[in-house]
């Protein structure tokens, strides 16, 4: 048929990235990410349960570079899923769609969820002496 | 060779969706703040040893928390991840197994956090 | 970086597009080439450049970005100007959708610079050099700039757009009170652009299934309408996983809407609608 020859018109290749949807799809990436850390946070929870040998292992990991990486990942990606997931409950309640309250809630979460996970790492290593 | 409105109108409204949605919402409000309390918990806990960890996770308190935790953050996660696949698997050959995989997963998951977790409540 | 306003033109672009290649998933009939260049003719002082994607169904071949140098003392101040004035004096093959040239019949939407806007109420001094004018997103092409929209259209009348009452019709009209008629305010003036529709990422990726925003606007319209007594009919066709849900309030489409209208609203107002019903 004709119609199925007809190009499709570009879309994701040249549509401008906004701060809508940037902040859209960084949050279903974090979540996808913090799925990730759920399977991690079962397996050490497992481990303290096996035994202190298991979980010195697992805790061997985390001080790793690899392991203080994917931490510092995770914590970010909690702050900011986190953030942006009490701006959606804001919307889902009705409030916040015009304009200028989206854009400024959305930055309002991209610097909190820095900030949070500065504090965060921060308090760490306070707590760590 | 249907018509478009014959294509638009598919198999018609499946007249449910809301519990998804509204589920999603619900344990959304319960990780705020059981989230913070975890990651505040994890902060006071850098550099303790097994023993120290034991210790805070015997607490009853703690224990039930971490429970609360396990089982929001499944659920939440398995709705996501279900509408994560929706949007961009088509195909019902491998969307309603992967959906379905994700459900029983999670559960299991979840199943596994919590036994870890009150089998250090109760003996340790 | 602070938008207030969808006529409001970003002051800092940090990303053009997405970091994805340019022919990204893309099926080989859609595959975008390089094309031919239009230069100014000589003496021309004020030139702008604008990158025009074409697409000939009689030629059998591939989409292609023609660029065309434009004499800015020649054309009208807007680009829907500078399309006329290229098909009036540079290449009568140009093909786009026009009509009241004011911004209220919804013809002349189209991607400029990578969002959907009328191109009748885009300033040509507020576009990009060269500016890059696309069809609008995700949709067959018909030709050069004209997208099939059937498909839009007929998820349109899927959501029956019309009054529907069990009431006997009254002697004289239905009375509405200033009140009630107010709710209907930001909601009736959608042109059907489907600037919003078409900018939606849900829709891209599940437009068979999901209405988008500017139909789920007007069904707002509808439901929200005094005069209207199948708000319960109306809710059921509605809630379905994909017609309704597949929203995630990316809110592309608020951003982008000509006319100003809030379509991230007015679906978050429908999803309140189905919840207070069941509690």
């Amino acid at each position: 048929m004709a119609h199925d020859k007809r190009p499709l018109s570009p879309d994701i290749q040249i549509y401008r990235p906004q701060l809508t949807s940037v902040l859209s799809i960084s949050h279903r990436v974090t979540g996808i990410a913090l799925s990730v850390g759920a399977l991690l946070l079962v397996s050490w929870l497992l481990a303290a349960a096996a035994g202190p040998q298991a979980y010195s292992s697992v805790q061997g990991f985390m001080r790793s570079w690899l392991g203080l990486l994917l931490m510092f990942g995770w914590t970010f990606s909690l702050f900011f899923h986190l953030c942006n997931g009490i701006r959606h409950l804001v919307w889902d309640a009705g409030y916040g769609f015009e304009l200028g309250t989206i854009y400024a809630s959305g930055w309002t979460v991209v610097a909190a969820s820095t900030a949070l996970t500065v504090a965060a790492w921060f308090s760490s290593f306070v707590v760590m002496g | 060779m249907r018509s478009p409105l014959g294509r638009a109108r598919g198999l018609g409204s499946a007249r449910e969706g809301v519990e998804h949605w509204w589920m999603q919402r619900v344990t959304a409000a319960a990780l705020i703040p059981l989230t913070l309390w975890f990651v505040a918990s994890l902060i006071a806990l850098t550099g303790s040893d097994y023993n120290a960890f034991i210790a805070w996770l015997k607490a009853p308190f703690v224990a039930i928390l971490m429970v609360l935790l396990l089982i929001a953050l499944f659920h939440h996660m398995a709705l996501g991840l279900r509408v994560v696949v929706e949007d961009y698997v088509h195909s019902d050959r491998a969307k309603i197994p992967t959906v379905v995989a994700i459900r029983l997963v999670c559960f299991a998951l979840a199943v596994v956090g919590i036994f870890a977790t009150l089998r250090i409540a109760f003996d340790g | 970086m602070f938008i207030r306003s969808s006529d409001q033109l970003p002051s800092v672009t940090a990303l053009k597009r997405f970091p994805v290649p340019r022919n990204f998933n893309v099926s080989t009939e859609s595959r975008i080439e390089r094309g031919k260049t239009w230069h100014a003719p000589a003496g021309a002082t004020r030139v702008k450049k604008f990158e025009i994607y074409r697409y000939d169904p009689d030629s059998g071949q591939n989409p292609r970005i023609d660029t065309y140098e434009v004499d800015l003392d020649t054309c009208g101040p807007m680009v829907l100007d500078a399309l006329i004035t290229i098909k009036n004096e540079i290449d009568s093959t140009l093909t786009f959708r026009r009509s009241c040239r004011e911004g209220v019949c919804g013809s002349c939407s189209m991607n400029i610079d990578g969002t959907n806007w009328l191109a009748c109420t885009r300033f040509i001094s507020d576009t990009a050099e060269p500016a890059t004018i696309y069809p609008l997103n995700h949709l067959r092409v018909i030709k050069d700039l004209v997208p099939d929209l059937t498909q839009l259209f007929a998820q349109y009348s899927l959501i029956e757009p019309w009054l529907q009452t069990t009431t006997p019709e009254p002697e004289k009209e239905r009375l509405q009170s200033p009140e009630d008629r107010g709710k209907v305010d930001g909601f009736y003036e959608c042109i059907l652009c489907f600037c919003c529709t078409s900018g939606c990422p849900s829709h891209w990726w599940n437009g068979d299934r999901f209405l988008g925003p500017a139909v789920l606007l007007q069904s707002y319209r509808w439901l929200v309408d005094s005069r209207d007594e199948a708000a319960g009919d109306r809710l059921d066709d509605l809630e379905d996983p994909f017609r309704l849900y597949r929203c995630h309030t990316i809110l592309n489409c608020t951003r982008t809407c000509p006319k100003q209208l809030n379509p991230g609203k007015a679906i978050a107002a429908i999803k309140k609608m189905i919840v207070q019903r069941r509690s």
